[in-house]
Parts: structure tokens; sequence; C-alpha cells
């Protein structure tokens, strides 16, 4: 197997600048991927694929967690994320294992040719809730908080997380034996930006305990330390 | 920009009584990257959320210049348990 010049595992801010920097005009495809996702292993074959398909494509492999400034600056918050750059300007963005997007959206720019892309979105979304009004959405909101007596509210599912904030909850749920349900937000962006307002809750993970707000990744390990979270997750007073 | 560490513990202090207080600096130099650790009777009576919220509150000034800021709070009992604990592992 000889050795893809045009493909890079970047290694830091730095590093991801001289690359590049090197050619503006070049058009640089950069995956954003995490060990421990099953999605990003299957992507990370079809980005490879891609970088032997088109020599004239700058790849650029970034270990999301390993680099948090660079997934920050793109606003990447899950994996597996794709972005297209010609130089640094911002031609696309692909979010999930979409392999067809992917492909499609790579061919779309190397080859400018004159038919029209059709548009495909990867998270297919349910119908936008345009008549749903606040107060109906408010009432959605609080039955889902209260589906189960512990409901978490994270990106991806369960079994197949897709940041590693979620990821983590997760483990210290299943590690504390709790029972819980789970809710993709990414899966439903009215839920998503209404739990923001009604919890006053920037991010996500976001843990619901009988109903009501109990706090992030942080404030969960440190409920851990602190003895809080036996008393009220876990619920052994009960 | 660095953030003034100084401003920090002062606002802390002068807004509960602390019985420790720990400011970790986290970012190898550049001065973006803190943690605390606070002990206050303040904290009585209050879950975790409520505690963030309040020194969220209480620092947004000094956060607002961070790249990023964690922090743990005790009560002094609980602070003494988790030392037990952490010198018992």
């Amino acid at each position: 197997m000889s050795a893809l010049q045009n493909f890079h595992v970047v290694s830091s801010p730095v590093h991801f600048q001289e690359l590049l920097s090197q050619d503006l005009s070049r058009i640089s495809l950069i995956n954003f991927w995490a060990p421990w996702a099953a999605p990003c292993a299957q992507m990370n074959e079809v980005v490879l694929e891609l970088s032997r398909k088109y020599p004239e494509l700058l790849v650029l492999q970034v270990e999301a967690e390993e680099q948090p400034d660079i997934a920050e600056s793109f606003e990447v918050e899950a994996v597996p994320s794709f972005i297209i750059l010609r130089g640094h300007t911002l031609l696309g963005r692909i979010s999930g294992a979409d392999a067809s997007s992917l492909t499609s959206s790579i061919a779309a720019h190397l080859r400018p040719v004159s038919f029209v892309q059709a548009k495909s979105y990867s998270n297919a979304q349910p119908a936008p809730a345009d008549t749903e009004t606040p107060a109906q959405l408010e009432e959605r909101l609080r039955g889902l908080m209260n589906r189960e007596r512990v409901m978490l509210f994270m990106k991806g599912s369960p079994d197949a997380p897709r940041c590693g904030f979620s990821r983590k909850t997760v483990g210290i749920l299943r590690d504390h034996g709790v029972q819980f349900g789970s809710f993709d937000i990414l899966s439903d962006e009215s839920v998503r930006q209404g739990l923001k307002v009604i919890n006053n809750w920037p991010t996500f993970p976001q843990l619901i305990v009988n109903g009501e707000f109990v706090g992030g990744l942080d404030i969960i390990q440190e409920m851990i330390e602190n003895g809080e979270f036996d008393e009220v997750v876990v619920g052994k007073a009960q | 920009m660095a953030v003034d560490t100084v401003e920090l513990e002062t606002t802390l202090r002068t807004s509960i009584p602390i019985s420790h207080l720990e400011i970790i600096d986290q970012s190898n130099g550049c001065g973006e990257n803190y943690a605390i650790l606070v002990v206050s009777d303040a904290f009585e009576g209050k879950n975790t959320l409520a505690r963030h919220r309040f020194v969220n509150e209480l620092l947004k000034k000094q956060i607002a210049q961070m790249h990023a800021f964690s922090q743990k709070t005790f009560t002094p009992k609980q602070y003494e348990t988790w030392l037990e604990r952490q010198n018992a592992s």
C-alpha cells in the first residue's frame, strides 16, 4: 500500500493551518471523527477512497476530541462531520455518516459541471413543525421530559452516541445501573432549541429526573463526587 | 488575554464565605483555562445545578475571558468526606 500524498492526519492547529495554507485554491475535505464511534470507522473508509480517487483533493483527518480547538472553530459538535473548503472558504458541511452526500458533494466541487446538484440532507428531519405553537411545543417537551423517571436528551442514541459528552454520560448512567430513557436532539431541532430555553441550559446532554433538569456532564460528575448522584439519580433513598 | 485570578478570587471571597479555595491553571501558561474548587457554607442545601449556576453568574465576567472553565463545589462537610475518600483510594 503506497502512502497517499494528499491524505494527512492533523496533529495540531498549527499543522492544520500549514496544510491548509499551502494552496488556497485547493479543495479540501476535513473529516472530524472519533475512534469510539462506529459510523466513523465506516466513513473513514469512504474518505480514504475519496483521497485515492481525487489526488487533487486535500484530505485532513481530525480526531475531534484530540483537536478541540479545530473542532470548535468549525462548530463541529457531533461525529462524524465533514467540512469542505476551498482555501478558507466554506463550501459545504455534512453531518453524520452519509456516504452518498459526501461523495456527491466532493464530486460536484471537484468537477464543476453544469448540472445542479440535488440537495440532500443527512438527518432526515421530521416535517418542520411550523404549525406548532410555543405552548404546544412546551407541552410536548414536558411530555418527553416525563416519559421516564430518568430521561437523557443527548446527541445520538445510547448505543451510537455522536458526541463525547453524551457518550460519557451514557457510560456513567450504565455504570451506576440507572434505567433511563433517551431522546436524540439531533433528530428534532424544535426539541433541541426548546429544551435550551425551558431548562435555561445552552448545551447537551441534559439529564432530567422526575421531569426536572438536573445538569449536564460536568454537574453529573460533580454529583458523583459529592454524593448527590446516588441520592437523586440512582434514587437509593426510595 | 489572561484572566485576572486575583480579581476572580476577590469576587468569590467578597460574595460568599469561603473555607477553602483552589484556582488551578490548566492552560500551560496561556491563562485561559481554569478549574476552581470552592468549599463554602453557602452551598448548604443547594443542589449542584444551583451551585454551578450561582458561580457562573458570579464569575460571568471572568469566565467570558476564558477558553475553558470548570468548577467543583462542596460544602465543608462534603469536602471532608471527599478528601477522606481520595486518601482512602
